[in-house]
């Protein structure tokens, strides 16, 4: 597979902040990848850069291997673009907005047409076309967002956290949405701090923070990176520390947390771990509610590299 | 690409309440309220000639002509019924409310006694600052003339000017001083028309808004419909001319609207310069216009801010134009001529000046010719400003 994108030593600052640190990515042809990061990671700032709406300090940027600049038209022809903030006219309905924007890239009519009623149904509007943006609910507001800058087809589409302040219904159909744009072909650049997205959609993710890159890889491969490779928690309560103790000194357990009434035992490896708890906490006829046991999550993985958790 | 940016941008902007009410509402209210305010002080003035009296304690040949043009009893629209007294005769006419105030001539300012405070006596006071201001222009122009004819001698030694030329052009600016006067009051200029001139031309400056509103919409520093804007494969050069052509239109159906509600309902009476005040208003929007965009394009400041600074450049330009005292344009022509050469506004209402002050409409074209330059100025610096523009932060 080709590289779409090439991100070269980028580098962005703000008088003193260094908002981008010496980044360099590749994203492949028809790959999703996630730019996973907390608030102010750099991960809005990265695409503004790459679509060259903001200056950088240093480094260099090639889209299908030509360099991006401001007035690279045949570039621009092919990127899609789907911002954190919604970015449709109050004065248009939800068909007019589609329009507008896919017909800045698509000067052919009856063709326009059929990519508006597409988009439209890949989002799920039917229903709304002649609705005004204050009249549609925070959800289907993002979904005309995402159709405004998937409506012309691009083959390269950049997704900056799509999904905030989401209802469950929309986010999940967003979600099938991207799924769909991948399987027509499209590469997608997805920026978010929900870890439990770019683990459904992303094929490869970077982990950003402070502008710089902590890791890369597929999920896989991140979670390989955590010193942890089981997690269970019990709903139990009142344990007291000897008991804890007690517990530190079944085979493999890393660590043991007890707060609010959650017991959480990490494990650095091992099998069986939660069978040799359960025989454990029977031994010491201690009543619990709840037990259940997780892989290491990406959230693990960037509380280990940054010593703190990604929604901080 | 032209006509399908054209048309969304015409139509954001017709759906925009607030522009609406600004570009269309706005000028028609104040329009209905000049019409109310000044329609009786007219009807009121073409009742009452006004009286006064006349005494001569010092030679001011400048001033008596002046008042005896507007005291011509062979002119019906004649301003004053002039007759000449002692100040002691003057003061007891003045008592016994015969007269509204009268006139003490002297060499250098006239003195002005009225008794009261009300629209005559405001009539009267103006009237002779605007003469003072007009003796004054005069007496530059002698002056200039009285210095070129002594240029090019030897230090200390003078050409002695020639009195008789300089009396004769003198005399020739009087004579179109008093000329002046005349073709004022011939054309129906009143009070009501400069105002509706002024409310012409303040539309058209405003209309700054609408160019302003439609580029900001393709500005990434102007908000997210803008930033989805400047990622799309089209040129800065076709979104600025199809965002000022709908723009023009948009502020074009308003001075329309303005036109036809001034003219039918508010009855006034443009007389037969009203396809050249149309022609200049067309002009004067498309300069408006293109200082809204090159506010637009050039300075980096959030929408807010730069509505503020094209309202106050409007503002100084009217000001300076003369819009709210013709003094301040005469002003401004003696001390600093650049400004009112760059200043839309005052080549907006210098060209409805001229279209009333002179024979021939040289000036008046030389204003259209001037505004369109502007324009085109204005145009050139907004794409080149949009061209190549990255931004330090969004």
């Amino acid at each position: 597979m080709s590289n779409v994108i090439e991100v070269k030593n980028l580098t962005k600052e703000y008088k003193t902040l260094k908002a981008i640190d010496d980044l360099s990515f590749e994203v492949k042809e028809g790959e999703i990848l996630g730019l996973l990061g907390p608030n102010g990671s750099g991960k809005s700032t990265t695409i503004n850069c790459i679509l060259s709406l903001l200056k950088f300090s240093k480094g260099s940027i090639q889209i299908f291997g030509k360099e991006m600049t401001p007035n690279a038209y045949d570039i621009k022809k092919e990127l899609g673009v789907i911002f954190q903030e919604v970015a449709v006219f109050e004065e248009l309905t939800v068909y007019e907005n589609i329009d507008y924007f896919c017909g800045l890239y698509i000067k052919d009519k009856k063709v326009r047409k059929q990519y508006i009623e597409e988009a439209i149904e890949l989002v799920g509007l039917e229903e709304f076309k002649k609705f005004y943006p204050k009249q549609l609910s925070g959800g289907l507001l993002r979904r005309l967002n995402i159709a405004c800058g998937i409506a012309h087809k691009p083959k390269l589409i950049f997704l900056d956290e799509p999904t905030v302040a989401v209802d469950p219904q929309s986010r999940n159909n967003i979600l099938d949405g991207i799924k769909k744009l991948r399987d027509n072909g499209a590469t997608i650049v997805y920026t978010t701090h929900y870890m439990e997205e770019v683990e459904i959609l992303c094929d490869r993710i970077i982990i950003l923070d402070k502008g710089k890159i902590l890791a890369q890889g597929t999920s896989d491969e991140l979670k390989e990176l955590a010193k942890i490779e089981e997690k269970v928690t019990v709903e139990i309560n009142q344990l007291e520390d000897s008991m804890l103790e007690k517990m530190k000194k079944i085979e493999h357990i890393e660590e043991v947390n007890y707060t609010e009434n959650t017991l959480v035992v990490t494990y650095n490896k091992g099998e069986n771990n939660l069978g040799n708890l359960i025989e454990f906490l029977k031994r010491e006829n201690l009543g619990y509610s709840k037990i259940y046991s997780e892989r290491p999550t990406l959230n693990d993985v960037f509380l280990e590299l940054t010593g703190k958790e990604l929604r901080d | 690409m032209f006509y399908h940016n054209f048309k969304y941008a015409f139509k954001t902007l017709f759906r925009d309440k607030m522009l609406i009410f600004w570009t269309f509402a706005f000028p028609i209210i104040l329009g209905t309220f000049f019409n109310m305010a000044f329609s009786n002080i007219e009807n009121s003035e073409k009742l009452d000639i006004i009286s006064i009296a006349i005494v001569e304690k010092e030679e001011n040949e400048i001033m008596k002509q002046a008042f005896e043009t507007l005291s011509d009893e062979e002119n019906e629209d004649r301003l004053f019924q002039t007759q000449y007294e002692s100040e002691e005769r003057a003061k007891e006419l003045l008592e016994n409310d015969e007269i509204t105030g009268y006139l003490v001539l002297l060499k250098e300012e006239p003195k002005v006694v009225i008794k009261s405070n009300g629209i005559n006596e405001t009539i009267l006071k103006y009237v002779t600052e605007e003469i003072m201001q007009n003796t004054e222009m005069i007496s530059d122009i002698v002056e200039k003339r009285v210095q070129e004819s002594m240029q090019g001698y030897p230090e200390g030694i003078y050409n002695m000017p020639n009195v008789e030329n300089i009396y004769e052009d003198v005399m020739k600016m009087l004579e179109d001083n008093q000329v002046e006067f005349k073709n004022i009051s011939n054309s129906n200029l009143s009070y009501t028309m400069i105002e509706f001139y002024t409310l012409i031309a303040m539309t058209c400056l405003y209309g700054g808004i609408l160019g302003m509103t439609a580029i900001n919409h393709n500005l990434a520093n102007m908000g997210n419909v803008g930033k989805r804007t400047s990622i799309t494969p089209t040129s800065k050069g076709k979104i600025i001319f199809s965002s000022l052509m709908a723009s023009y239109l948009a502020q074009l159906i308003g001075l329309a609207i303005l036109f036809v509600y001034t003219i039918f309902v508010l009855k006034v009476d443009y007389g037969t310069n009203l396809p050249l005040i149309v022609l200049l208003s067309l002009t004067g929007s498309l300069a408006g216009l293109s200082l809204g965009i090159a506010v637009a394009t050039l300075i980096k400041a959030n929408e807010n801010a730069k509505i503020g600074i094209l309202i106050a450049v409007t503002m100084l330009g009217c000001f300076l134009s003369g819009m709210m005292g013709i003094t301040m344009k005469y002003m401004i022509d003696k001390n600093v001529p650049i400004v009112n050469l760059v200043n839309p506004a005052s080549m907006i209402t210098d060209g409805f000046y001229a279209l009333y002050y002179y024979d021939t409409l040289d000036r008046y074209f030389l204003n259209i010719v001037s505004l369109l330059i502007f324009s085109g100025v204005m145009i050139i610096l907004s794409i080149n400003g949009l061209r190549k523009q990255k931004y330090e932060a969004l």
